[in-house]
C-alpha cells in the first residue's frame, strides 16, 4: 500500500507533466519538489535516483520501504503505485 | 488464440503516438465523429514536448514553448472527444477488417490504426555514453539541464537540435563547448541567436571535432576525448548533452508486413497508406518526412482525411 509519493521536477520538463497526469488519473495526491524553485534539493534527488535527470518520483509505502522511478517509466510506475 | 474482445476495445481508429501529427489527426477525426483511441507510451507531445522553444511553427510570432504547443493540442484534441491512453502498443495483426493490437493494457480492434510514432534522438556510439547515461550524458535539456547551473557542458552536434537545445542550456551552464563533427547544419536564424553567445564567451563552437570518448571519474563525468582537425583533443566537462539526429520509433513494426525503408522509416503511398490495408502512417515516422513540426501537423491531418475516405469505403491504392 502506498503511504505517500514524492516527484522532483522542473519547470521545463515535459516528462514531469507525464508523471504527474498519470498519477492524477488516478487520483493519487503527491508532494511535488520543483527543483526549479528549490535547487537546495537537487542533491536529495540525485542521492535518491543516483542520476541528475527528472522525473524522479518516490513511491514510499507503509512498511517505509521506498521505491525510486526514474523518469516517465509506466512499466515501474504503474505496479510501484497500484 | 486471441483472448475475448469486448464492443468497448473496437475502435474506429487507433493513432500510435501523441506527436504533433497524432494530435492534429485526432481533432479532425475526433470532429468528424470518428471514434478515436490515441496511445502514448512516453510523452504527450512527442519531441515537440521536450523541446524549448519553437520559433517556425506558423501562427506564434514571438515562438511558443514546446510544452505549451503540446499541451494546447492535446487540449485542443480531447476537446473534441480524443481518448489518449497511457501505454504502448507492441504489435499489430491484420485480421481483414479490423487490426489487431497488443498493447500494454490488453488487445483492442481497430478498423484503422494511424502511426505516428515519430523519432527519438540518436545515440553517438561512444565508449561512456552508455554508462554515465543520466548520470552526465543527456539527451533532454529541458528535463536535466537544471543538473548544470555554473557547470561546464558539451554539446554534441550541429543541427538545429543541438544549436536550440545550446541555447537553452546557457541559462545554467557556466560554459559550453559545442562539438560539431563537420559543418554546422543549424538553420541560419538560431546560427544568428548563437552568435552573442559566442561573442560573450559563453559558448565555443568547436567545427571538425569527434567525440570519441566520455570519461569519467568516481562515477562522474569529468572529460570528453575527441579529435579536431585530426589531432587528439579533449574537454574538462561536467555533463554531456547528445543531439546527433533522429532514429525512427519503428521497432515494434519489423515483424509486420508494414514496409520500412534501410533506416526503419515507414513507407507509404500518396495517401499516406502503409503496405498493410487500413494502416496509414504521418509525420516524423513517415519515409519521406521532413522533421518539421508544422509539417508533421499537415501530415496528421492530410491522414485523417484519408482515413475519413478510406472508412467510407473511397479510397483505394493506386494499382501497379
Amino acid at each position: 500500500m502506498v503511504k505517500n509519493i514524492t516527484i522532483f521536477t522542473t519547470n521545463t520538463c515535459a516528462y514531469c507533466q507525464m508523471v504527474k497526469k498519470y498519477l492524477g488519473a488516478k487520483g493519487m495526491t503527491y508532494e511535488e519538489v520543483n527543483l526549479d524553485e528549490h535547487p537546495s534539493r537537487q542533491a536529495e534527488a540525485i542521492e535518491l535516483s543516483g542520476a541528475m535527470t527528472v522525473p524522479v518520483t518516490v513511491v514510499t509505502k507503509h512498511d517505509e520501504t521506498k521505491e525510486v522511478i526514474i523518469g516517465y517509466n509506466l512499466a515501474r510506475l504503474a505496479p510501484a503505485v497500484a | 488464440m486471441a483472448e475475448e474482445i469486448t464492443e468497448a476495445q473496437k475502435h474506429d481508429l487507433v493513432i500510435i503516438g501523441s506527436g504533433p501529427a497524432g494530435l492534429t489527426a485526432a481533432i479532425y477525426t475526433t470532429r468528424e465523429d470518428i471514434d478515436t483511441l490515441v496511445f502514448e507510451r512516453a510523452v504527450v507531445g512527442g519531441l515537440a514536448a521536450v523541446t524549448d522553444k519553437i520559433d517556425n511553427y506558423p501562427g506564434f510570432p514571438d515562438g511558443v514553448d514546446g510544452l505549451k504547443l503540446a499541451d494546447d493540442l492535446r487540449r485542443q484534441a480531447e476537446r473534441f472527444g480524443a481518448v489518449i491512453e497511457l501505454g504502448e502498443v507492441t504489435g499489430i495483426h491484420d485480421e481483414g477488417e479490423f487490426k489487431r493490437l497488443e498493447t500494454t493494457s490488453g488487445e483492442i480492434l481497430a478498423k484503422v490504426v494511424l502511426l505516428t510514432t515519430g523519432s527519438d534522438y540518436k545515440k553517438i556510439g561512444a565508449p561512456g555514453e552508455l554508462e554515465y547515461y543520466a548520470r552526465g550524458v543527456h539527451y533532454c535539456a529541458t528535463c536535466d539541464g537544471a543538473f548544470y547551473r555554473d557547470k561546464r557542458i558539451v554539446v554534441v552536434g550541429g543541427g538545429n537540435s543541438a544549436f536550440q537545445e545550446t541555447i537553452f542550456l546557457t541559462r545554467y551552464a557556466s560554459h559550453i563547448d559545442l562539438l560539431v563533427r563537420s559543418t554546422v547544419k543549424a538553420s541560419e536564424v538560431l546560427q544568428d541567436e548563437m552568435e552573442q553567445f559566442v561573442k560573450d564567451g559563453k559558448v565555443t563552437i568547436h567545427l571538425h571535432t569527434t567525440t570519441d570518448e566520455i570519461i569519467g571519474e568516481n562515477n562522474v563525468v569529468s572529460k570528453v576525448k575527441g579529435t579536431k582537425d585530426g589531432k587528439d583533443i579533449e574537454f574538462d566537462v561536467d555533463g554531456v548533452f547528445v543531439f546527433v539526429g533522429l532514429i525512427p520509433n519503428s521497432q515494434f513494426l519489423k515483424p509486420t508486413t508494414i514496409r520500412l525503408d534501410e533506416i526503419g522509416f515507414v513507407i507509404t503511398d500518396e495517401h499516406l497508406q502503409t503496405t498493410m490495408p487500413g494502416v496509414f502512417a504521418a509525420g516524423d515516422i513517415r519515409c519521406g518526412a521532413t522533421m518539421q513540426i508544422a509539417s508533421a501537423a499537415g501530415e496528421g491531418a492530410t491522414a485523417a482525411l484519408k482515413i475519413r475516405e478510406y472508412l467510407e469505403g473511397r479510397l483505394h491504392p493506386l494499382q501497379n
